[in-house]
């Protein structure tokens, strides 16, 4: 099962140095956890991010064959977007531009791998 | 079972046929035996017996049948009304089933419910119900019995029979417990667990006290007519969720037999973090009742 609190602290621990926002989506997009200065923008960064995220995985699944989308880098004009996978679910960091994709990447990779056992585990347990 | 007119039908028709309390008045009287049956909690199957009309009747019918009636018995409800002018002769009657009972099923949980007691003037109910109950308990012997003041119209009913459902869960004390590791983990103030078809309630668990007692009875009640409106228009209720300014109440479906309710007031906890905990628990659950649900 899900700890609420103890998710939101590890979100937390990423959102430092230039991370503005992190989020925790399920497969629909609705945000499980996140960590934001605004309730406002954490949502709206959500909806986006969720419909880039499966509209690349939908127009590119005819294209790529069995490989599967695994990580999204989006560069704009007011900052950096790193999205990825965890289980079923999407990991969403939102930076600012002066964060280089390098270590964006870097960071979401490492909280990726760190939340992928305990929730593949819980999705195991989910499919009916 | 009970005497003719002391409510056993109407009771039947609330809690297990979604009807409200004022449209029992046009159920008709049952003559001679009327028994009939109603499946709740998966296996268990409910067995009403209609002891009404004529006596020889009776006599005759239950001298013969004795044994195929009592056999088998997991739980005896009996239903007294409170205003019955002939006392003497439900008691013999209600001996009469226990002699039964502990010949064919002495294991049985005895239940009596002591109805209408909406007909006592209030200040009385109590002292009513204790005499009543003390002379039940003292007819009984050596059978143990226990005993509630019910009536249609208020949620007494409700309570009555969430406790007789609650005790026929073997195991309640395992599933209360597990219950009450959902709600931590979900950071809930409070869980419930209903009774599928009836929307009794079997078990709960609180983190945060509530100072409504009768929110149970409540809830069964409402999440019954809501179910009932959604099925005139010819949709199942399967789930919902409700949001205010101070709390999140969510209701699902849980098992085969149950739904859960899960009441929330930490505005931080987003909706689908909460709706994942339901569907992950459901599994865990399942396997629960099927090791524990009465066969
Ligand atoms: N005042 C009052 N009337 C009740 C109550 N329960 C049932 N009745 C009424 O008692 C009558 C007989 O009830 P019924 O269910 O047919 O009794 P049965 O013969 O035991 O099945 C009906 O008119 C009901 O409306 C109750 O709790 N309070
Ligand atoms: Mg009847």
């Amino acid at each position: 099962m899900l700890k609420p609190k103890a998710i939101s602290q590890v979100l937390k621990q990423a959102t430092t140095g230039g991370v503005k926002a992190t989020l925790l989506l399920n497969s629909e997009g609705s945000p499980l956890a996140f960590i934001s200065d605004s309730d406002r923008d954490a949502r709206v960064y959500a909806a986006i991010a969720s419909n880039i995220w499966s509209t690349f995985e939908k127009n590119g699944k005819n294209l790529m064959r069995d490989d599967n989308l695994k990580f999204l880098l989006v560069e704009c004009e007011k900052g950096n977007v790193a999205i990825t996978t965890v289980s079923n679910m999407l990991l969403c960091l939102v930076a600012k531009p002066e964060v280089e994709l390098g270590i964006l990447k870097a960071k979401t990779d490492a909280l990726a791998r760190h939340l992928e056992e305990p929730f593949q585990r819980m999705t195991t347990y989910t499919q009916t | 079972m009970g005497k003719s007119g002391s409510g056993k039908t109407s009771m039947r028709s609330i809690i297990f046929h979604n009807y409200v309390a004022r449209d029992t008045r046009r159920l008709g009287a049952t003559i001679d035996v009327e028994n009939s049956r109603v499946r709740f909690l998966g296996n268990l199957v409910l067995n009403l017996w209609d002891c009404g009309g004529q006596e020889t009747f009776m006599e005759n019918y239950f001298a013969a049948q004795r044994d195929h009636i009592f056999r088998n018995v997991e739980v005896l409800i009996y239903v007294f009304d409170v205003e019955s002018r002939e006392i003497e002769k439900d008691m013999h009657y209600y001996q009469d089933c226990l002699e039964a009972i502990l010949a064919n099923s002495k294991d049985a949980k005895i239940f009596c419910l002591i109805h209408k007691m909406d007909l006592v003037q209030e200040e009385l109910r109590t002292a009513i119900f204790d005499e009543r109950l003390h002379e039940l308990e003292k007819r009984s012997e050596p059978l143990k019995i226990t005993a509630f003041a019910t009536s249609i119209w208020d949620e007494t009913l409700y309570k009555a029979w969430s406790s007789i459902v609650h005790s026929l869960i073997p195991n309640v004390r395992e599933l209360e417990s597990q219950l009450q590791n959902f709600a931590t983990i979900c950071e809930a103030d409070e869980v419930m667990l209903f009774e599928r078809t009836t929307f009794l309630v079997i078990s709960h668990s609180s983190r945060i006290e509530c100072s409504d007692i009768h929110r149970f009875e409540k809830i069964s009640n409402y999440m019954k007519q809501f179910k009932l409106s959604c099925s005139k228009f010819q949709a199942q209720f399967k789930s919902m969720e409700i949001r205010q300014a101070n709390f999140a109440a969510f209701f699902d479906v849980l098992t085969a037999n149950t739904y859960v309710m899960v009441i929330m007031s930490d505005s931080s906890v987003e909706s689908a973090a909460t709706q994942m905990n339901i569907n992950v628990a459901r599994k865990h659950f399942e396997k629960l009742e099927v090791t524990h649900m009465p066969r």
